[in-house]
């Protein structure tokens, strides 16, 4: 135990980027699984064909080898998109946190499109009527009515999707991110005790997972108060 | 879609926006590559600081030139990819001058030599090399190589000894774990490292060399230096007058005689051009 | 251009050659986890909290982790203890290989115990009632009427684990394994050109994955023409 006493601080501020990630990248995933429901559910062929395309890429591809591209290709692809906004722009650099995370929530997006696309199916298109009917806009009809509806249906499943974001952070470490996995390799080269170092990777990622799983079944039971059964 | 099309704007800028931020800056920026895990050259220690011969010569070199130097973490087969791809703009992490890597990117004059040796159980009796230092291969046969991808030990093993079982591992620590717990039979790797780190300690106590120290050119190089993308021959001279500058200083020794009884630099190397 | 092109060629046949591996972890740890899977739902169903209780904490477990993790823990964590070493698992521990399909088929046992568990609450009460009173013991009852229906049941959640496992053998590249993985990261290291390889990798998983849900696409329909003909979900 005593080959840890050095490491504790490394290990408290790699949490704090395990953190950092899940907390960006579930922004992020969110954004790309609605947008992709939406596209998959519009009227428009082309905003369909492209959601199709999304989900089959990124759910076909192993989670590292989308790592390894975007942190190796990012540069090129987006100093090319950059040059169409501002043409000044030489270069621009991804850094491994959003390498990573961004790598990270476009493979966990693809799969949150198929759950959104689910629940926002699941939402009882007589409330959506009736919004329109009350006067709402399609703006708000989707604020107020649709969205509120589709998240506690989507619930579940998100909370997957919540896990295996966290759970794939650690694939960031191979990129150089210096989260939890990254410190222990390190650790172990300097201590010589792997098992030890590796279990303490594996207990704080159980630990997030917990947090996470409480805090989700938390929400079922918030989101679902008004279906209580009557005794 | 309005609404769609106006999520699609926001995140687009805001994406932007956090690009650009970061690209701000005032005194000159160099970012440097290196493994951060290969001790004693570049690693971390207990209080996450980055120490080791080549964390000094940058150290030296940002000095002399007076830059600012931000280090970058990068896994050892990745080194060469990511420096094309603009992670970072020098590669300082012991990488020997080879002729294939040359091809790629530039070097600078070397600040280090650079040496490959056989690491293998006391207890193995094989010989793998004569006394007049030659090559057995016969006496290879069945044993278990570890080697580093990417490295100039693999490029050796590969060129020399084509039929060997060999096992690839990410980094060096790796392959020395699996040496002490039998995975492999020999590894190779840097004599100075495996001195310092592993034969001199009690987790190397059953261990010796197995060869003579290698450094072919043709796979080693002339030395380890300084790795560039091509066509900068401004950074490469003032990084190269920066290094003579630390020889003539003593400060390469300085810097090896932290770690070592010994200078790992060839005094003639200042006056290369 | 052509330079590209002959590289990504050239490439894509050497990876080719680590598809035996790749195929091998998936289908021997998919195999051994299926294996694994059956027991702890038998633990967890068995309705005795000293069955129940382990099989509840190992799934836990290895579901809360990454994969990765689980992976170096048992590579490099176990051969630091002598008695490993010593035992008789040390051929298997002792390869790359063995470790991955270790970590492999241990999580994948997991994960694929909760999707069964889901099957096998679906299936209809009623059913099993019916049966019941027709005089099947709960053995009898299990075998022929529980499994068939939460086979089917499962069927499309188990494809996407089959399909997660397929990615989760690249992490085996992380260990020394030379499946398609391990070759594209060792071709890259002398190359230099990871974009073109790691393209033409992840497109030939793409088309593994396209292959794989139609296959069990073709299996879902055979098992289920009996419900489109009596018109049942």
């Amino acid at each position: 135990m005593e080959a840890i006493a050095g490491w504790w601080d490394d290990y408290f501020w790699a949490s704090i980027v395990v953190f950092k990630v899940f907390i960006a990248s579930l922004l992020f995933m969110v954004l790309f699984g609605l947008i992709g429901a939406m596209a998959k559910l519009s009227n428009n062929r082309i905003a369909q064909k492209l959601a199709s395309a999304y989900t089959i890429v990124f759910r076909g591809t192993p989670e590292i080898l989308v790592i390894l591209l975007l942190y190796f290709g990012s540069a090129i692809a987006l100093t090319s998109i950059a040059q169409v906004f501002n043409p000044d722009i030489k270069f621009l650099d991804v850094p491994p946190f959003w390498a990573g995370t961004f790598a990270i929530s476009v493979i966990v997006g693809s799969y949150a499109t198929e759950t959104f696309r689910g629940a926002f199916l699941g939402v009882d298109p007589g409330h959506v009527e009736a919004a329109r009917a009350l006067g709402l806009s399609d703006f708000q009809s989707f604020i107020h009515v649709r969205i509120p509806e589709m998240w506690r249906i989507a619930l579940p499943p998100f909370g997957n999707h919540m896990l295996s974001l966290v759970k794939d952070t650690a694939l960031i470490s191979i990129i150089g991110l210096n989260e939890t996995l990254f410190v222990a390799k390190q650790a172990t080269s300097f201590t010589g005790k792997p098992f030890v170092m590796y279990i303490l990777v594996g207990c704080i990622y159980l630990a997030f997972s917990t947090v996470i799983t409480l805090t989700v079944m938390g929400f079922e039971k918030f989101g679902n108060r008004h279906l209580k059964e009557a005794l | 879609m309005t609404f769609q099309s106006r999520l699609i704007k926001v995140f687009v800028v805001v994406l932007l926006a956090l690009f650009i931020a970061g690209n701000v800056s005032a005194r000159e920026k160099l970012r440097v590559g290196m493994e951060c895990d290969y001790y004693p050259f570049n690693y971390k220690d207990t209080s996450g600081e980055l120490m080791g011969y080549d964390v000094d010569v940058a150290k030296g070199l940002a000095e002399i030139l007076d830059v600012e130097i931000v280090y970058i973490c990068q896994a050892w087969d990745g080194m060469i990819p990511a420096l094309l791809a603009n992670k970072f703009d020098l590669i300082i992490a012991s990488m020997s001058i080879t002729k294939s890597r040359a091809k790629k990117i530039d070097f600078s004059t070397p600040y280090r030599v650079s040496a490959g040796q056989i690491l293998g159980p006391k207890k193995m009796k094989v010989k793998l090399f004569d006394e007049q230092d030659n090559l057995i291969p016969e006496n290879f046969k069945g044993l278990r190589v570890g080697l580093e991808r990417a490295t100039t030990y693999s490029s050796w093993f590969k060129a020399k000894l084509p039929g060997a079982d060999i096992v690839l591992y990410d980094g060096t620590e790796p392959a020395y774990l699996d040496l002490v717990n039998g995975r492999v039979d020999i590894i190779m790797t840097n004599p100075m490292k495996a001195h310092l780190k592993f034969l001199s300690k009690p987790n190397g106590a059953g261990f010796e060399f197995k060869s003579p120290p290698i450094n072919e050119v043709d796979y080693f190089g002339t030395g380890v230096g300084i790795g560039m993308r091509k066509g900068q021959d401004e950074l490469k001279a003032r990084l190269n007058a920066g290094l003579k500058k630390l020889i003539t200083e003593g400060k390469l020794t300085e810097y090896a005689l932290k770690i070592f009884p010994f200078a790992i630099h060839n005094e003639e190397w200042k006056d290369i051009e | 251009m052509t330079e590209s092109v002959a590289l990504i060629f050239d490439s894509v046949l050497k990876m080719l050659v680590g598809l035996g591996m790749t195929l091998q972890l998936l289908i021997i740890s998919s195999g051994l986890g299926l294996i694994l899977a059956v027991i702890l739902l038998l633990m967890r169903i068995s309705g005795k909290w000293y069955l129940n209780l382990p099989a509840q904490i190992y799934i836990y477990i290895f579901r809360g982790t990454p994969i990765l993790v689980q992976i170096f823990i048992i590579y490099y964590g176990l051969p630091q203890f002598e008695f490993i070493r010593d035992s008789i698992f040390w051929p298997i521990l002792r390869e790359g290989y063995g470790c991955a399909i270790v970590a492999l088929f241990l999580n994948s046992g997991a994960y694929t115990s909760e999707i069964l568990r889901g099957g096998v609450l679906a299936v209809d009460q009623g059913l099993l009632e019916a049966a019941s009173a027709l005089g099947m013991s709960k053995p009898q009852r299990f075998l022929y009427i529980l499994t068939p229906i939460a086979t089917r049941i499962s069927l499309p959640a188990y494809s996407n684990e089959f399909i997660s496992m397929l990615k989760s053998t690249s992490l085996a590249s992380t260990i020394t394994v030379a499946d398609m993985t391990g070759i594209g990261r060792t071709i890259v290291a002398q190359t230099f050109a990871p974009y073109e390889i790691f393209l033409s990798l992840a497109i030939i998983y793409m088309i593994l994955t396209f292959f794989i849900q139609r296959s069990f696409g073709w299996i879902e329909n055979r098992l289920s023409r009996y419900t489109k003909k009596l018109g049942i979900s």
